[in-house]
């Protein structure tokens, strides 16, 4: 299990090498998990091998406190997070800009490290997420606050919460969350991540106006995120929004194929978009 | 600690057998009592496996068996619900058949 040391934290990785051979440099792309229950796993079964296949190189990493990285007791601001994935880039020898895909509060790290380092990301793929704003920090701690005043119900208010953004939750499925909430629970008692979310640094309009890079908006279409889309789409300066109806915030999970399809070729696109055509490289 | 193995044998008493070995290992850290693995435990659960312990067990199957068996590809050709209730006897004839499909061509 390869490990990388980064912002002195050390984080689970896995790379997965493009399978196929393309013209140019192949895309590079991150992907981001989301907070407390979720792991790198999400990525890695799901569009992970198919983006390798597809001639990617793929890089995911287990955020810290979450699945096998490690788990300090302070330093989970989302600023904590977007240095910890800076570092791990410089740390993997990773130059080249890259394709960032966050879900949920991954695509919120994600955000704030396109805005903090623009030369380092070619596009950002946010799923069923934003930027750390003002209403962003607050609707995080109105939803942590029930955690912070009643510890020992932290876990059936996880179940209850997680469940709720799953559009079709079966009985396996209700039981594997039962043991993610057990590692939420781990995270939340022994660190200092409950008040450290809220008291993230926040991203106002004129920064977000600012962003130059590409963002592909990923919403399901009864996800937590819809309302805000529109407001977002017209503040960004080269966004596109793909909304998938049926689905809730666990869209990633419930519907892998759809997102990855429409990750995939929002990636091309851009990548393509950023390369030079071989021609132009042999003549010039 | 790494383990030890004999070359690479399509033989499901044997993969199983190594199968095993690699489920100690992922779990050693949680401190298991006693572990009974046969072909109808079921990683989720029998062995209270979260999803991060089977990216664990693809680092396993891949310093063993190496591009022969991808179980990352595997895994993500199932539906959530099949993931969730994989058996340790689906793993092993899943490695059994790649390890087949070497030896034929």
């Amino acid at each position: 299990m390869a490990k990388f040391l980064a912002n002195g934290v050390r984080h689970h990785v896995q790379r997965l090498p493009a399978r196929q051979d393309s013209p140019g440099p192949a895309p590079v792309v991150v992907f981001v998990h989301g907070v407390f229950i979720d792991t790198l796993a999400s990525f890695y079964f799901t569009l992970a091998p198919a983006f390798a296949a597809a001639g990617c190189e793929v890089i995911t990493y287990d955020l810290r406190g979450h699945g096998k990285s490690e788990r300090p007791p302070s330093g989970y601001r989302i600023d904590d997070f977007v240095t910890d994935l800076d570092a791990l880039l410089d740390e993997m020898g990773v130059t080249a800009p890259v394709h960032l895909v966050g879900n949920s509060f991954g695509g919120t790290v994600a955000f704030g490290h396109a805005v903090r380092r623009p030369d380092r990301v070619a596009s950002l793929t946010v799923i069923e997420s934003g930027p750390a704003t003002r209403a962003w920090t607050e609707i995080m701690a109105g939803a942590l606050y029930k955690v912070t005043v009643e510890p020992d119900q932290a876990m059936a208010w996880f179940t209850t919460e997680f469940g709720r953004t799953v559009a079709n939750l079966t009985p396996p499925q209700q039981a594997h969350l039962e043991r993610l909430a057990r590692a939420a629970t781990r995270l939340m008692e022994t660190t200092s991540i409950v008040l450290d979310i809220p008291t993230s640094t926040t991203v106002d309009d004129e920064a977000l106006r600012a962003v130059r890079t590409p963002v592909l908006l990923l919403v399901g279409g009864g996800g937590l995120v819809s309302d805000e889309t529109d407001r977002l789409q017209a503040l960004l300066p080269r966004s596109r929004t793909v909304v998938m109806p049926g689905y809730k915030h666990a869209v990633l999970v419930e519907a892998p194929h759809q997102v990855g399809e429409a990750t995939l070729a929002w990636i091309r696109e851009q990548h393509a978009a950023a390369t030079p055509a071989p021609e132009e490289v042999e003549t010039g | 600690m790494s383990i030890e193995y004999a070359p690479l044998a399509a033989d499901a008493d044997v993969v199983l057998g190594e199968v095993a070995g690699m489920i100690r290992e992922v779990l050693e850290e949680y401190e298991p009592e006693d572990l009974e693995i046969g072909m109808a435990t079921r990683f989720g659960e029998d062995l209270e496996f979260e999803s991060i312990d089977l990216v664990a067990m693809a680092d396993h199957l891949n310093a063993r068996y190496g591009e022969v068996v991808n179980f990352a590809e595997y895994l993500a050709s199932m539906e959530l619900d099949e993931i969730i209730e994989l058996s340790v006897g689906q793993l092993v004839e899943y490695i059994v058949a790649c390890l087949r499909a070497v030896e034929g061509g």
